[in-house]
């Protein structure tokens, strides 16, 4: 037994052993990047297939054509004379032409308060009730009165209309159809699918009518008149969660399959189906899933596990809107048909173009990976903390025997032999390592609390003050440290191995929930594994001050900014709409995860370890 | 006298049987043999001696009402374009005669089932579809003739303990099954209840009876009514579907209805103060039929946009042309309709073994609206304003054509006594919420009520948590409360809450339920759906209100999951088995070492062989020695 037992710790003292780990969890990082670079090829992606038998996209007929054109043009013209009324104004006019149409119509007034500013509206809605159903399920057709981008989504709420008036008269319904329009993209639909679930913040009404549980919904966003082209389909719903993929597989199969509309996802408006194209798509997915906001009025629908996608036509062609109508009845049609919840496809996917995906057993992988290797170095920097100060000669000649060298121990009247490399292994002194770790993540609620809870004027001033003081801050606290506790080498490997620790553990539960955002996370901090201070050795020291400084969060956000153009001011306050309306969490793992490892990273490098006899090498 | 004559034969046959039945338990209880037939014996020569007495009865006081048939259908327009067609058959049986199985106009099936189950009392109801009370009004019959969505059935039960009341009412269930084509064998102890404050008893019962008797009440939310659940129901009448209002009734038309409730209700009527009881069965059917659907032809019942010449557009907006129109509301105008466009045929004459006394078919229009009858048929108009009837020639098909009329006259709306939404509160997998919404529209009037929830018993209900709001305030109006928590497996919930709602007021009642998790095996094949809630009951006097129901999703697992865990199971153990499988087996030389493999295996062999026998030879030899 004790021959196992030192020879294990013998293992363990292996210097070519001792070696591998760093190399090991670089090379973790390679193939997780790398792993995903291969995605897009044919081999390691599949052609997207319809799971649920029941959907049967494409099968029926479609009759919305004809004279309903002309009511539609009608409709258009009532739409068009709204354009710049209040919000009351336009849902007294389209309460009318819901209630000339025999629907049930009801509306719901709603006031979020965020940043400092008041969002407010009033959301309509019409039921359809299903002609022999019971009010058990109900699917939603979404319009809402302004797009994202704040245009008038005239065509939109037209066809809404229309599609209510047409949907009447057909008597196949099995669910109840909801046709809704908000008042907005961003608030009112959050406003009135909380109301739905009865989990309502203050200041939102309740809905005063209600049907059963919501099996789907889709959004129609076509703010323009002109003919279009293509259907460009927005899934990205809040917090990187995604609709069923049977959802998004229906609409692609009805619109290329049975009208000959092209679709497009994530604004890939030319896909020429190169690797190049594919890849593209994939990280602006990625890209999309990892901040976690709504990009349309469908993502707010998602949490509440209702599958929801949002069509908007685009380019110029000769697709007229009763071709968008075909699709969104056909749509309708199919998931009429489904006699269970969307269940049957992938819940977890990125998508290369309309046909081509990835599950989540085939990326899952690449981000485990870029978190294991945070991992692996926290627990070979625990191994390596443990150890005496290397005399790799000594050690070297002890393996080589069959029996390790035993020596004495007493502690008071106890004596024992032991091997003498088990009695070589100092204590772990690791409370200030992890008060340390510990107290940098608390901290992160500092900023997270700042951020969500600063006016919107005042945001752009506290960014700048708070990058400053990011940047000032851990030398601080790095002299703070040196000077009250002067910590070891092994303190200064043990804060780092804990701070690893914790991020790898992190990172790999975020992986199963939000690919994207633990991948981007993970990469973006790959580097602070191989941080470490560096005494005496001003130039690496200084290197790789600058190479941490370029990876900050706060830099990360300068730069993202201005790469795509926007406002800090803006980005900051959206952020904040995304806390207090829709739930988003993205913020809780940039201050709570990410900046809290940088901070410690840079503790590291600003840090001068106590010399206890040499310093270590990784 | 031919009529009495066989009358007589099938009495005597009944009291055969009777006594042949007695034998028969005779047999089974050998020890009280001879006392019983004695009893049996006398009991047959009195049931006799009274049924004589009662058959005497009939035959000498003329038209007694003791077996007679009345039918009529009425039909009420409701906005917009749709119609409530209410179905009404009912005819009477002398209780005695009943007992005699002597049925005449009560169908034979269903009455030998209540004899068999001893069921004083009967309701069951088919519904589909959903009252649409704001705008159709109060429910017809006052929402007593209708049940829950699916299947609804209570009875009143007589028996001496629970557990006697729980077999017949098993006997029961299975027999309806049976007749009506439903499942209606599925309502067990788990969808059965005994109401406390809910329902009472329709028929007049003795009071000797009455404390025999045992309510129960079942629901089927999730059964689907259609045809085969039609056609028995239809077999109960006289004229079976052939004649009368009854050849109106056609699947295809019923089913395709907004809304509709069949019904059958069985139940003793006693002159006050005699023994003169009757027994009383009603069938209804009510159904709202839209229109416009209703007129599309059967071969064509695609709404296929309407040419564009025959749309109706608003002309006075500025924008109107060829190409651009402003849809009119179509529900301004009072549409044509005939009873062939509505039930696909016109009515083929009266049944002639209905009371001739009662008009068949009735309208509840303003007596302003045009009604043209087909010949042969005659108008009554009601002094009301809104109602006529019309008595038909027996012989000749009727038919009756409202055509296209401007009017702003309407028939007036019974205002509902109160409005109910039931719905589901919450999200996710764990827990969740009821919510229902009553509303009184009456602003005078405070209302007394009943609500009664039967839950599954996987929908676990929190009862601290249950809270009624008046107008959003807490307030109590809970009066009273019966609570009969759930067991597992075995019954479900109820709960029936007494409650004042005052004149003007929503009441808002909500409580929180948990999700159990179900074995694998207790999901039906369509787990995902999720599960259904039967209806809430709310009961006023005799006034019976029904919300929807619901639909529960449960935490389901991945089906397909214990199908990869046996491939993944069974690879792991066939590696696993064949890896040591070899080990045991094979033997592993060295490539040199084979050429020479055969002599030394021989030789191997021979010397192990010869080992054993030598170890055995020795053992032996010891065992030997010790003895």
């Amino acid at each position: 037994m004790s021959g196992l037992l030192s020879s294990g710790a013998l293992l363990r003292r292996d210097p070519r052993l001792l070696k591998v780990p760093p190399y090991l969890s670089f090379l973790c990082i390679v193939i997780g990047v790398a792993w995903l670079l291969v995605l897009p090829l044919d081999n390691y992606s599949r052609k997207t297939y319809i799971s649920e038998n029941a959907l049967l996209p494409g099968q029926v007929h479609t009759y919305f054509a004809g004279s309903d054109q002309n009511v539609f043009r009608g409709y258009k013209k009532e739409v068009d004379a709204l354009e710049g009324k209040g919000n009351t104004e336009v849902n007294d006019k389209l309460e009318e032409f819901f209630k000339a149409s025999g629907l049930k119509v009801a509306r719901q007034k709603y006031e979020y308060k965020s940043a400092g500013e008041t969002y407010s509206g009033e959301n309509i809605y019409a039921i359809l009730h299903a002609p022999r159903g019971d009010a058990e399920e109900a699917i939603v057709l979404v319009g809402a009165w302004t797009n994202v981008e704040g245009e008038l989504n005239k065509s939109g709420v037209a066809l809404v209309l229309t599609l209510a008036r047409y949907f009447k008269r057909w008597s196949l319904w099995s669910k109840d159809i909801i046709f809704l329009i908000t008042a907005d993209s961003r608030a009112g639909p959050q406003a009135w699918v909380d109301a739905y679930h009865d989990t309502h913040q203050k200041g939102i009404q309740s809905l005063p009518v209600k049907s059963g549980a919501l099996q789907g919904a889709v959004v129609i966003d076509y703010p323009f008149d002109h003919r279009f082209e293509s259907i460009h389909i927005v899934y990205d719903g809040i917090n990187g969660q995604l609709p069923n993929l049977d959802l998004l597989n229906t609409v692609v199969a009805i619109a290329s399959g049975q009208m000959g509309i092209g679709a497009s996802l994530q604004k890939m408006w030319r896909h020429t189906d190169t690797y190049k194209d594919r890849l593209t798509t994939m990280l602006r997915g990625m890209l999309n899933q990892g901040l976690g906001h709504a990009s349309g009025p469908h993502s707010s629908f998602i949490p509440y596990h209702v599958d929801a996608i949002t069509l908007q036509p685009y380019g110029e062609g000769w697709q007229d809107e009763m071709a968008m109508g075909r699709v969104i009845e056909s749509t309708f049609r199919s998931l009429n048909n489904l006699l269970e919840h969307l269940h049957q496809s992938f819940f977890f996917y990125l998508l290369m173009q309309s046909s081509r995906f990835v599950s989540i057993g085939t990326y899952l992988p690449s981000a485990m990976l870029v978190a294991i290797n945070f991992t692996i170095m926290a627990i070979f920097l625990w191994v390596k903390s443990a150890s005496p100060p290397a005399t790799a000669g000594k050690v070297a000649s002890a393996t080589g025997e069959k029996s390790a060298p035993l020596m004495l121990v007493q502690e008071g009247d106890a004596k024992a032999l032991v091997p003498e490399i088990f009695a070589e292994e100092k204590e772990r002194d690791f409370f200030l390592p992890l008060a340390v770790v510990v107290g940098s993540h608390f901290l992160g609620v500092l900023p997270l609390y700042l951020f969500n809870h600063t006016p919107e004027i005042m945001l752009p001033a506290v960014f700048f003050i708070f990058a400053v003081m990011n940047f000032v801050f851990p030398f601080l606290a790095s002299t703070v440290l040196t000077r009250s506790f002067a910590p070891t080498s092994q303190q200064y490997q043990l804060i780092k191995a804990f701070s690893l620790l914790f991020l790898g553990m992190f990172l790999s539960t975020l992986a199963t929930l939000n690919f994207s955002l633990a991948f981007l996370v993970g990469l973006l901090s790959a580097p602070l594994t191989y941080i470490r201070s560096y005494p005496g050795r001003p130039i690496t020291t200084v290197f790789f001050i600058g190479l941490l400084s370029l990876l900050a969060p706060t830099t990360v956000f300068l730069a993202g900014t201005t790469y795509w153009n926007l406002g800090i001011g803006e980005v900051l306050k959206e952020a904040a709409f995304g806390w207090d309306v829709w739930g988003m969490n993205t913020q809780v793992v940039v201050w709570c995860v990410w900046w809290p490892a940088w901070v410690v990273g840079m503790i590291q490098l600003a840090g001068k370890p106590k010399d206890e006899g040499g310093s270590i090498k990784i | 006298m031919s009529n009495f004559s066989a009358s007589r034969i099938r009495l005597s046959l009944t009291s055969y049987l009777n006594v042949a039945a007695h034998q028969t338990q005779q047999h089974q209880q050998p020890q009280c043999a001879q006392r019983d037939r004695d009893i049996n014996l006398a009991l047959a020569a009195m049931r006799l001696f009274l049924s004589l007495l009662s058959l005497a009865g009939v035959l000498f006081t003329p038209t007694s009402a003791s077996s007679d048939y009345h039918e009529q259908l009425n039909l009420r327009p409701l906005h917009p374009s749709l119609l409530l067609a209410s179905f009404n058959f009912q005819s009477n049986t002398s209780l005695a005669s009943f007992e005699q199985q002597n049925f005449r106009y009560f169908p034979r099936s269903l009455g030998q089932i209540l004899q068999h189950a001893n069921t004083r009392e009967l309701h069951l109801r088919f519904s589909l579809g959903r009252w649409d009370a704001e705008s159709w009004g109060a429910r017809p019959w006052g929402g007593a003739r209708e049940g829950g969505t699916g299947v609804e059935l209570w009875a009143w039960v007589e028996a001496e303990s629970d557990e006697e009341a729980d077999g017949r009412w098993l006997t029961l269930t299975n027999a309806l099954s049976g007749l009506f084509c439903a499942s209606l064998n599925f309502i067990d102890s788990t969808r059965t209840i005994r109401p406390v404050m809910s329902f009472e008893p329709v028929g007049d019962h003795s009071n000797t009876t009455i404390s025999d008797l045992h309510l129960l009440h079942g629901t089927l939310p999730r059964e689907v009514v259609c045809t085969e659940n039609l056609t028995p129901f239809l077999k109960l009448l006289p004229c079976k579907g052939k004649a009368g209002i009854s050849s109106l009734l056609d699947g295809h038309k019923l089913f395709d209805a907004s809304w509709q409730s069949m019904s059958i209700d069985v139940q003793p009527i006693c002159e006050a103060g005699s023994n003169n009881c009757q027994l009383q069965i009603t069938q209804t059917i009510d159904m709202v039929l839209d229109i416009q659907r209703s007129k599309r032809p059967r071969d064509n019942p695609i709404p296929r946009p309407v040419a564009e010449s025959e749309l109706k557009c608003d002309t006075s907006k500025e924008y109107h042309s060829h190409d651009t129109c402003f849809p009119l509301d179509a529900a301004a105008q009072e549409e044509e309709w005939s009873l062939a466009h509505i039930f696909g045929h016109s009515l083929k004459g009266t049944c002639p073994l209905a009371d001739e006394s009662t008009d068949p078919v009735c309208i509840d229009v303003p007596h302003a609206r045009h009604v043209y009858a087909s010949e042969g048929a005659h108008e009554h108009k009601d002094e009301s304003g809104y109602k006529r009837c019309f008595s038909l020639a027996p012989d000749k098909e009727f038919e009756m054509i409202l055509p296209e009329q401007e009017i702003s006259e309407k028939a007036p709306l019974e205002q509902p006594l109160l409005y109910a939404e039931r719905s589901f509160i919450g999200y996710g997998q764990e827990s969740g919420g009821v919510q229902a919404i009553l509303t009184n529209p009456s602003l005078t009037d405070s209302v007394d009520f009943v609500y009664m929830e039967t839950l599954p018993w996987f929908m676990k209900l929190y009862l601290h948590t249950l809270k009624a709001k008046i107008n959003g305030l807490d307030e109590d109006i809970i009066k009273e409360m019966y609570y009969r928590p759930a067991l597992d497996r075995k019954r479900g919930t109820q709960l029936e809450v007494r409650a004042i709602i005052p004149a003007n007021s929503t009441v808002v009642l909500t409580y929180d339920f948990e999700k159990a998790i179900l074995r694998y095996t207790e999901y039906p094949p369509d787990a995902n759906r999720g599960f259904d809630v039967a209806p809430a009951v709310i009961t006023i006097g005799n006034i019976a209100i029904r919300t929807t129901s619901l639909l529960l999703p449960l935490p389901t697992p991945d089906f397909s999951m214990p199908y990869n865990v046996i491939i993944l199971t069974s690879t792991v153990m066939a590696l696993s088995f064949g890896f040591i499988f070899n080990l045991l087996v094979r033997r592993f030389v060295a490539l040199d070492e084979a050429d020479q493999w055969d002599v030394r295996a021989v030789r191997l062999k021979a010397l192990a062989a010869l080992k054993r026998l030598a170890s055995r030879f020795g053992k032996g030899v010891k065992v030997e020695k010790k003895e």
